[in-house]
């Protein structure tokens, strides 16, 4: 028990120094076609030379809404159901990073802070008084700066990168949870039924209780 | 012809005698609160379980190099397996929740007293019987959390005198949490909701032989029972659409927010997640465990906190009716508690950090302390309200009770005033 204890306290202390780093920005994640395009883009660009979503097909993104060329274009010479994943070979990502790079379909759920975390984490990178390039968030991280956002200081050149991180992030949040869409849809019929039900139910529980006098 | 055909069915069988006697004129006290829902709810969100899980088991593979996988293939391309997959999910936390007012019901209004014991204790044993089920349905997804949380639970029976590195092992079928352990949990978490039903069906048994209590505490003469149908049949539908608003806005709006971000990713035995939580469900009885130092008293009081509620029927020494309503010194335990309970759970929920573990001993200490000190307090409570007299309105009941029925000695129950 003794040694689950410490065990337990030196995870939990890890964890809440991490968290303590640096505070979450709260964005709004943006769910139209459009930003999600904008998202996949700039994640095949930008991350998709490391990392996989292997959940995800190219098929999963036409059947989205994806303008077809642009998949064409992401996808090559690999057929349209093939899953959305890297190049890199695990043995050269442990021998560039030391590390696999995680798999991105669950990022947005798989974090505390989930979409926002993400958000922050990618703009948080800055360069340490020593020269090196840090991250605010998760200041153990393997990944570079791939948004070049420790190296900008032009205000605009960072909105710019901002931008570009909150539309990944969309696509994200959008492969994490794909049927979010259609799941709240549906939420709004089903309980607009059961409120008009429960009423009906009410009022027929009502008069049948009236009959006991 | 419909006369026909249940007359012969009659003749072989006792269905109308059957919606007779359990139906349409099984007696139900008419002063029964909304609290009174909840054993209805608790049967409806089995039945809510056991129907979406066996659509789940038809996706889902139990192997440790499948199972994350197949949950992403049930949430990603089977039709509407997110909304299985949630329901269930959902349903797992909606079901504690249900049981857990339940039995909150039958603390405060004392119905855990004589002649309604083996209500009680059936109904620790479904408890337990849940929890066992809850527990192992949580390592089926294998992520991280599955994992972690199926190891270090399994690793408490190490506990056991003589035989602990023995035990555990042939728990998890292996030195470690693996494809052994995961295959046998899922086929356990299949078996067991169906022992659940049987003992669903003893438990109403038991209901049906002592009839339901009610908020008085006072066992109702003929004239203040109505019949089960059509009145409580409805009441019952009524409050489970209010039920099912509830649970399909965390369904649809937010099934993410029951479910720990780490299970996200994937179990990894060489990697231990920073921070281990059980679901919120479990939170204060590993709260307890963990305040105290010591393995196998850990696990004995854990055991015992969730065992310890079946002594009420002992402990309680009140004959006053009504359990909390006409008790201010039981009442006043009860919420008492209630918040314990809350601190616990979130002790449970924090690291641990100096201020918390003291927090969850002093908590853990009070926890117990209710039940051992119970006796004594309900006992001078009971005295203490005789002397003081009985509230206007409860000796009211009584005497228009007492008119309507003459019992014999030998038939009097422990909630009943003399």
């Amino acid at each position: 028990m003794k040694k689950l204890i410490v065990i337990l306290m030196l995870c939990c202390s890890s964890i809440a120094a991490g968290a303590a780093e640096s505070k979450l920005e709260n964005i709004q994640v943006e769910t139209s076609v459009q930003a999600v395009e904008r998202g996949a883009d700039a994640l095949m660009n930008t991350c998709h030379s490391c990392h996989s979503l292997k959940y995800i097909t190219y098929h999963d993104l036409v059947k989205f809404g994806m303008d077809k060329k642009k998949v064409d274009d992401w996808r090559g010479d690999q057929p349209l159901d093939t899953a959305v994943t890297s190049q890199l070979s695990d043995e050269t990502a442990i021998q560039s990073y030391g590390k696999v790079p995680p798999d991105l379909s669950l990022m947005t759920k798989a974090r505390e802070g989930g979409a926002n975390y993400v958000y922050t984490y990618l703009i948080s990178y800055y360069i340490t008084p020593e020269g090196m390039t840090s991250n605010h968030v998760f200041p153990e991280t393997k990944m570079p700066d791939m948004m070049g956002m420790s190296g900008a200081t032009d205000p605009a050149q960072r909105a710019e990168i901002q931008t570009k991180a909150r539309d990944i992030v969309s696509f994200l949040a959008w492969a994490a949870d794909p049927h979010e869409e259609e799941r709240h849809k549906l939420g709004y019929y089903v309980i607009g039924y059961l409120l008009v039900l429960t009423t009906l139910l009410f009022f027929v529980k009502n008069q049948i209780w009236s009959r006991l006098k | 012809m419909n006369n026909r055909i249940i007359k012969w069915i009659d003749q072989r069988f006792p269905l109308s005698s059957f919606v007779k006697h359990d139906l349409t004129e099984y007696p139900t006290p008419r002063n029964l609160s909304y609290w009174w829902n909840f054993g209805f709810l608790a049967g409806f969100v089995l039945m809510l379980q056991v129907a979406t899980g066996i659509f789940l088991a038809m996706h889902y593979k139990a192997d440790v190099t499948l199972s994350f996988d197949s949950i992403q293939h049930i949430m990603r391309d089977v039709n509407y397996g997110w909304l299985l997959r949630f329901m269930h999910a959902t349903g797992a936390s909606a079901f504690f929740l249900v049981i857990y007012i339940h039995m909150a019901r039958t603390l405060y209004y004392g119905s855990y007293r004589a002649p309604r014991e083996l209500m009680w204790w059936t109904g620790q044993g479904l408890l337990l019987m849940l929890m066992a089920t809850a527990f192992m349905g949580y390592l089926l997804p294998w992520g991280q959390m599955s994992f972690w949380g199926a190891t270090v639970i399994t690793n408490l029976f190490r506990a056991t005198p003589f035989f602990g590195e023995q035990v555990v092992i042939w728990l998890r079928g292996d030195y470690g949490v693996g494809d052994a352990t995961l295959t046998r949990f899922f086929s356990l978490h299949y078996l067991l909701p169906f022992l659940i039903i049987g003992g669903v069906l003893v438990h109403l048994v038991a209901l049906h032989t002592v009839k339901s209590s009610n908020p008085s505490g006072i066992d109702l003469a003929a004239k203040d029972n109505i019949p089960f149908h059509p009145y409580f049949t409805i009441k019952d539908l009524y409050g489970l659409g209010i039920f099912l608003i509830v649970y399909c806005i965390f369904v649809f709006f937010l099934p993410n927010s029951l479910m720990e971000p780490a299970n996200n990713i994937p179990a990894n035995p060489m990697q231990t997640p920073t921070h281990i939580v059980p679901e919120w469900y479990f939170l204060p009885f590993y709260a307890i465990l963990r305040s105290v130092p010591n393995l196998v008293g850990g696990v004995v009081a854990m055991g015992l906190s969730v065992m310890v509620f079946s002594f009420m029927p002992y402990l309680d020494r009140s004959r006053i009716p009504g359990g909390a309503r006409y008790r201010p010194w039981y009442r006043a335990m009860f919420y008492l508690f209630a918040v314990d309970m809350v601190v616990l759970g979130y002790v449970g929920y924090t690291p641990p950090s100096d201020q918390s573990i003291v927090m969850g001993k002093i908590a853990t200490f009070f926890y117990f302390a209710m039940f051992v000190l119970l006796p004594f307090i309900s006992r001078k409570e009971e005295q203490w309200l005789i002397r003081r007299g009985l509230p206007s309105d409860v000796k009211a009941l009584v005497a228009s009770e007492a008119k309507e029925k003459i019992k014999l000695p030998d038939q009097r129950r422990s909630g009943d005033i003399k």
